[in-house]
């Protein structure tokens, strides 16, 4: 809302320089976004908060400051002292929808351009001037803050009003020359025969005032909110007029306005006005509330004085009466928005001036916060994967579901069933993400053309995917990407990047005390956006909880990303949680000295290290400590198609140190069991 | 015969103090205690000394070669020492060279905000409660007395996904859905993610929000500005002073917007406060008995507030960043700044 400061002024005599002016009414809640100097003026615009359509006026935010800055208020009071023929006749078919409709004729007006000062005053507060009735009715709107409208009263028939609902009238031809579809329940405007009007939006253009009017009919009323508001929603049609009624004007003001603008037409535009029509079968009913002095202090915290809160509220307009403990507070017609006690100490609160409150500290019965098990492993999950390089991305909770068929999902894949969002502000924003690895691929695009190299990401986020419950399902996700860059002198280890990741997760779940665990690359189908050759599930406690793998060649060749892309996905933290080991328990150091013994083997290509593992430990003993794998290599002199293996195997009793011979016998056998079940060649 | 010796000790105590090299103590070592060395002629020819004499002569004897023994090592120590650290020297390297790092991942900004400020709510006692993204209109608008056809609603742009489900546009409806599950007293934060239908310069359609609230039987105003006054001092420094201006949510009674002087201009007037010297910072007040209502309380018996807070808004103004909407592009160039 625009205000300016030399139309306020004409309401309350304040001498504040035009900053000070600003600071007071936005610390008062009316916030001064901008301000702007027009000529000799100066322009306020003013954020208005719904519960205050009392403000979307100049009268009301005068009022507010006469009340803050306790100088007297002077209203207008427009009188018409010879009305002429009587009021126009009005019929309210909806009397649920429409509290209050009150009408004046005016006959015998002279249409034309309007003067100097009011076309200025509309268009420095944003309202283009058209000709001398039309601006006065929204001269009124500005200083009253009641929307009017006048019609061309030869052009209505039968020379009345009907306020009513739509019903089957289904098209109306509006003032800006749209046709606009109704709905049965739209409240409307009518003539003896035909809609003229949409009720607290939009006049019609068959009524409308042109150069060529002599007799029009005023018309201020009460819409009810809620209606104004449906019927300007489903229109898309949103104006000056409704965003005042669908807030709420104030009935009591409805005649006031009314006879402001009659009064001006005949000043400006001439004519005679005619006895008021005033139909109100919705009158205004104050409330009264009571509060306590003391509830107003202790709800507060300030120790407000008792006259203060009188005077306040009194001079916003309140009656307040003592009760002795306290006051009986009757509303005034145009605060709706106060219903209850807390409204009250509101306002009394925002005169007092919220920087005069203290700042305390509540006083509070002390509680257990109880551990936020997923948060704990969010930050534990989080910590691991910064621990080993990884960068956090956090990505639109949406995707373009377009992106689903590059990743080659099959029609029945339950990510395809997803989520869309009724109003996308673009394509990319269609749906809810059911899987956070089209993001993470598409931040890997964005690096990749800015010039960076080698890129860690990880992301903890939620997917959302369907349910038979009201709300979908929402599942934390984790997904890491690593985009090796295999080129880079710099880095020594040339193993693919596969295996950075798989250490990572294995990092991870060690750090989670999660033991049962692997990855499984033939008893559960594979990503199909993943690398046939270099792709796993990850397995935990039997059950699939994850994926990892190196993206499908014809993925990244689809996307246009070179390179070695890796991805790491665990579908839901729940399953984490669950295998989650919850209590540590020491094992003591041993006390025994270990031996270490080397072998290397050569098998064929198919055997899997972690078959030629399972196979050591089938000489069932329990004194192999650990095996570890320190070598892969194929090449000369090892033939085609095979590889050599080199293990290093530690022997540790824990009961007594370990003899030679015992240790030679074991490391035989373990060679003995590779060879005739793998058959597996002792490398020397 | 003892005038000799102590002629030996002061002319051996002058060489070997004056000697510049580990050799040269060696060849004194040699001069005065070889075998052809001057002191061992001496003790070689004590039989030709009178036995009256010879015991003091014997004695006086074994004390220089004592005292010439520990010059002598005392010497050859200092010039071992410095031979090795001579040898030390030369192995130096280039500590110019930049050092081996292993890759260093950080945290989303975003992640480090929250988390600093999740961490100052729980040390004064507050719990962490989530609530579905994908929220009830009922729980995002209805419980929060914003009822369908209520202009205040146009406060914030809802994407939809049916007639009765929407994208949560704030983290409020966590008030609701916990006061639902437990009664008071309640020290409550609700982090999350959060939408609106509104793309620009300034916005992006998703962000993080920070919900606090705090339900018992004498809950004050001033709480709230004491609670915030302190969080206040904790994130931007105790310098920092705050303003509680008047404003309107549909689910507190009285309403206001907290703003902070400015962080980059200290008051003075910058572009970040549009010159007015403060930043506003979040929405609060004290919750509506009406919301109390909807969730089952005795809105007689129960006060409290609740505040609401951006997330990405605390870390443009923490890390000066100027555009919203770098926090979604995740750019590691902007992403290893943190």
């Amino acid at each position: 809302m625009k205000a300016s400061y030399n139309w306020l002024k004409e309401f309350v005599a304040f001498d504040l320089p035009q900053k000070e002016l600003a600071h007071v009414l936005t610390m008062a809640g009316f916030e001064v976004e901008a301000i702007e100097q027009i000529d000799d003026d100066t322009l306020f615009d003013i954020g208005i908060t719904p519960n205050r359509p009392d403000c979307l006026s100049i009268r009301g935010i005068a009022r507010e400051l006469s009340a803050i800055l306790e100088i007297p208020f002077n209203d207008i009071h427009p009188e018409i002292t010879d009305p002429r023929g009587t009021g126009p006749k009005v019929e309210i078919g909806n009397s649920d929808l429409c509290s209050r409709y009150s009408s004046r004729l005016v006959t015998g007006v002279q249409p034309g351009p309007s003067p100097d000062w009011l076309s200025k005053r509309l268009e420095s507060h944003g309202i283009r001037s058209t000709s001398n009735i039309v601006d006065i009715t929204n001269y009124v709107l500005l200083e009253v803050g009641q929307p009017l409208h006048a019609f061309d009263l030869d052009k209505l028939s039968g020379k009345k009003i009907m306020v009513k609902k739509a019903g089957s009238t289904n098209k109306f031809l509006t003032i800006d020359d749209v046709e606009r579809s109704l709905q049965k329940d739209m409240l409307l405007i009518w003539d003896s025969q035909k809609p003229v009007a949409i009720a607290g939006v939009m006049g019609g253009r068959n009524t409308e005032v042109s150069a060529s009017t002599v007799n029009i009919l005023l018309e201020s009323a009460f819409f009810k909110p809620a209606s104004v508001r449906r019927t300007s929603k489903s229109l898309i049609l949103s104006t000056e007029s409704s965003y005042r009624f669908e807030r709420g004007v104030d009935i009591n003001a409805v005649p006031l306005a009314l006879d402001r603008a009659a009064q001006l037409i005949t000043e400006i535009a001439g004519g005679t006005v005619s006895d008021m029509t005033d139909n109100c079968p919705g009158p205004f009913m104050p409330q009264r509330i009571s509060v306590t002095f003391q509830k107003v202090k202790s709800y507060i915290g300030a120790d407000i004085d008792e006259t203060f809160i009188v005077k306040a509220l009194r001079n916003l307009g309140f009656e307040p009466e003592s009760t002795g403990e306290g006051i009986n507070v009757t509303t005034p017609s145009f605060r709706n928005d106060v219903n209850r006690d807390v409204d009250i100490m509101e306002e009394i609160a925002r005169l007092y001036g919220y920087d005069n409150i203290p700042s305390t500290l509540p006083t509070m019965q002390m509680s257990d916060v109880s551990k936020h098990r997923s948060r704990s492993l969010i930050n534990t999950i989080r910590n691991s994967f910064t621990g080993s390089g990884f960068t956090e991305a956090i990505n639109y909770s949406f995707m373009n579901t377009e992106f689903l068929d590059t990743l080659q999902l099959l029609s029945d894949d339950s990510r395809r069933k997803v989520i869309y969002v009724r109003n996308p502000l673009r394509k990319e924003e269609e749906a809810m993400r059911t899987t956070l690895v089209p993001a993470l691929l598409n931040n890997t695009i964005l690096n990749l053309n800015r010039g960076e190299r080698t890129i860690r990401f990880f992301e903890v986020s939620k997917v959302f995917l369907p349910s038979e419950e009201k709300l979908p399902h929402e599942v934390i996700q984790v997904a890491a990407l690593y985009h090796k860059d295999m080129d880079s002198a710099v880095w020594q280890d040339k193993h693919d990047g596969f295996y950075d990741l798989k250490g990572m997760l294995e990092n991870l779940f060690d750090e989670l005390k999660i033991k049962d665990y692997l990855f499984d690359h033939k008893n559960q189908p594979l990503e199909p956006y993943l690398h046939p050759g270099k792709a796993c599930s990850v397995i935990v406690s039997g059950e699939r909880i994850g994926s990892l793998g190196t993206l499908h060649p014809g993925v990244s060749d689809a996307l246009g990303i070179k390179g070695n892309v890796n991805l790491l996905e665990v579908f839901g933290l729940e399953k984490l949680i669950e295998a989650m080991g919850l209590k540590t328990v020491f094992s003591p150091l041993p006390k025994y000295p270990y031996s270490e013994r080397d072998v290397a083997v050569v098998v064929v290509d198919d055997v899997m290290v972690s078959s030629v593992r399972s196979e050591m430990l089938g000489v069932n003993s329990d004194i192999i400590e650990s095996i570890n794998l320190f070598d892969v290599y194929k090449g000369k002199p090892i033939p085609k198609g095979k590889k050599s293996l080199a293990f290093s195997i530690r022997f540790r009793s824990t009961e007594r140190t370990l003899t030679d011979v015992e240790v030679d016998e074991l490391h035989s056998r373990i060679i003995r069991r590779l060879e005739e079940n793998l058959n597996a060649e002792l490398r020397r | 015969m003892l005038n000799d010796i102590e002629s030996i000790k002061s002319s051996a105590r002058t060489e070997i103090d004056q000697a510049q090299s580990l050799k040269e103590v060696q060849d004194l070592k040699v001069k005065y205690l070889g075998k052809k060395g001057i002191l061992t002629d001496k003790i070689k020819s004590l039989g030709s000394v009178p036995p009256e004499e010879r015991p003091e002569y014997g004695r006086t004897l074994n004390q220089t070669k004592l005292l010439i023994e520990e010059l002598l090592t005392g010497q050859e120590e200092k010039f071992k020492s410095s031979e090795l650290d001579k040898s030390l020297r030369k192995q130096r390297i280039d500590v110019s060279i930049p050092g081996c790092r292993l890759p260093l991942g950080r945290l989303h900004p975003v992640t480090k905000v929250l988390e600093e400020i999740i961490s100052i709510f729980v040390s004064l006692g507050f719990s962490v409660e989530e609530g579905p993204e994908i929220e009830l209109d009922f729980y995002n608008f209805e419980a929060l007395n914003m009822p369908r056809d209520h202009p205040a609603r146009d406060m914030q742009d809802t994407f939809y996904i049916s007639d009765d489900v929407v994208l949560r546009t704030h983290t409020s409806p966590v008030q609701v859905r916990t006061m639902e599950k437990k009664k008071p007293p309640l020290r409550v934060i609700a982090p999350g993610k959060v939408y609106r239908c509104d793309a620009d310069v300034s916005h992006i359609p998703m962000f993080h929000q920070l919900e606090g609230f705090m339900v018992d039987k004498d809950i004050r105003m001033s709480d709230l500005k004491g609670v915030l006054e302190l969080f206040v001092h904790r994130v931007f420094g105790p310098d920092t002073s705050i303003r509680l201006r008047p404003s309107f949510f549909p689910f507190t009674e009285p309403s206001a917007e907290i703003d902070i002087s400015c962080v980059i201009c200290k008051g003075s007037g910058c572009n970040v406060c549009s010159s007015t010297g403060w930043i506003e910072i979040l929405g609060a007040g004290m919750i509506n008995p009406r919301v109390y209502e909807m969730a089952g309380y005795d809105p007689d018996l129960y006060t409290g507030f609740a505040f609401g807070l951006g997330i990405e808004r605390v870390a443009m103004l923490k890390y000066s960043i100027n555009d919203i909407r770098l926090f979604m592009e995740n750019d590691k160039r902007f992403l290893e700044q943190f």
